[in-house]
């Protein structure tokens, strides 16, 4: 059961050239109260906001106004938050929660974020190639492990800064 | 090998830290400084006896002096 969704999930995180799907009707009369935070900053403190898509550990998932309750763990992706209109801003996370509360509300708890254009193209490049050398040398089944888990934020980074 | 399999060797809060220093590495290089301040950590502990306080220790000696 869980490889079949660790297949599916695989799949959706293939590159893929269809944009993030948006509501097709004009203006959107209700939106989600949303609290996106990290420990050493609020990014957003209970601001309305149309549609949050969220790359979610078991897929990604665009969160609407009035979404059922749920808990989402996070893996390392873009958040991507649609304040209204067509104008949405970007953030790569490091991982999380994401928990849509009774009420209207979405609170996104993680580790570490940063806007897109905060990242360098070249280190992550740098950086996966290193990780990937430790991942597949002669290390400690934990150290490449670890390996493994940067290798996988690595090149989710460089999926996100690609398809800006 | 994929990383699916971590909980066989951490725990979430290790897998965590492990993401967020990678996102961190990731930063431009004016970014990166201030970042990873974030990612330090440092212990300092002190055995207490009969009211008394021994030495300050730290957990991880001269690394975390610097």
């Amino acid at each position: 059961m869980s490889a079949l969704r660790l297949l599916s999930s695989a799949a959706r995180r293939a590159p893929s050239t269809l944009a993030q799907q948006r509501r097709g009707y004009a203006e959107v009369a209700d939106k989600i109260s949303l609290s996106l935070v990290l420990p050493h900053q609020a990014i957003f403190t209970s601001t309305d906001v149309v549609q949050v898509n969220l790359a979610a550990a078991t897929g990604d998932m665009g969160i609407l106004a009035n979404h059922v309750p749920s808990i989402e763990a996070l893996r390392p992706g873009m958040i991507e938050v649609i304040e209204s209109g067509n104008a949405s801003k970007k953030w790569f996370a490091s991982g999380g929660f994401a928990t849509v509360h009774p009420g209207n509300k979405l609170t996104i708890n993680v580790v570490e974020a940063a806007p897109l254009e905060l990242f360098s193209s070249e280190a992550v490049r740098a950086n996966l190639q290193e990780a990937l050398k430790v991942a597949t040398g002669n290390g400690s089944e934990e150290d490449k492990m670890e390996a493994r888990i940067e290798a996988d934020v690595y090149e989710a980074l460089q999926h996100a800064l690609g398809s800006k | 090998m994929s990383s699916a399999t971590w909980r066989n060797f951490f725990t979430y809060n290790k897998y965590a830290q492990i993401t967020a220093r990678a996102v961190r590495q990731s930063l431009k290089e004016s970014e990166r400084v201030v970042a990873e301040k974030r990612g330090t950590t440092a212990l300092k502990y002190q055995q207490w006896e009969n009211g008394v306080g021994g030495p300050q220790v730290f957990l991880n000696s001269e690394e975390d002096k610097k």
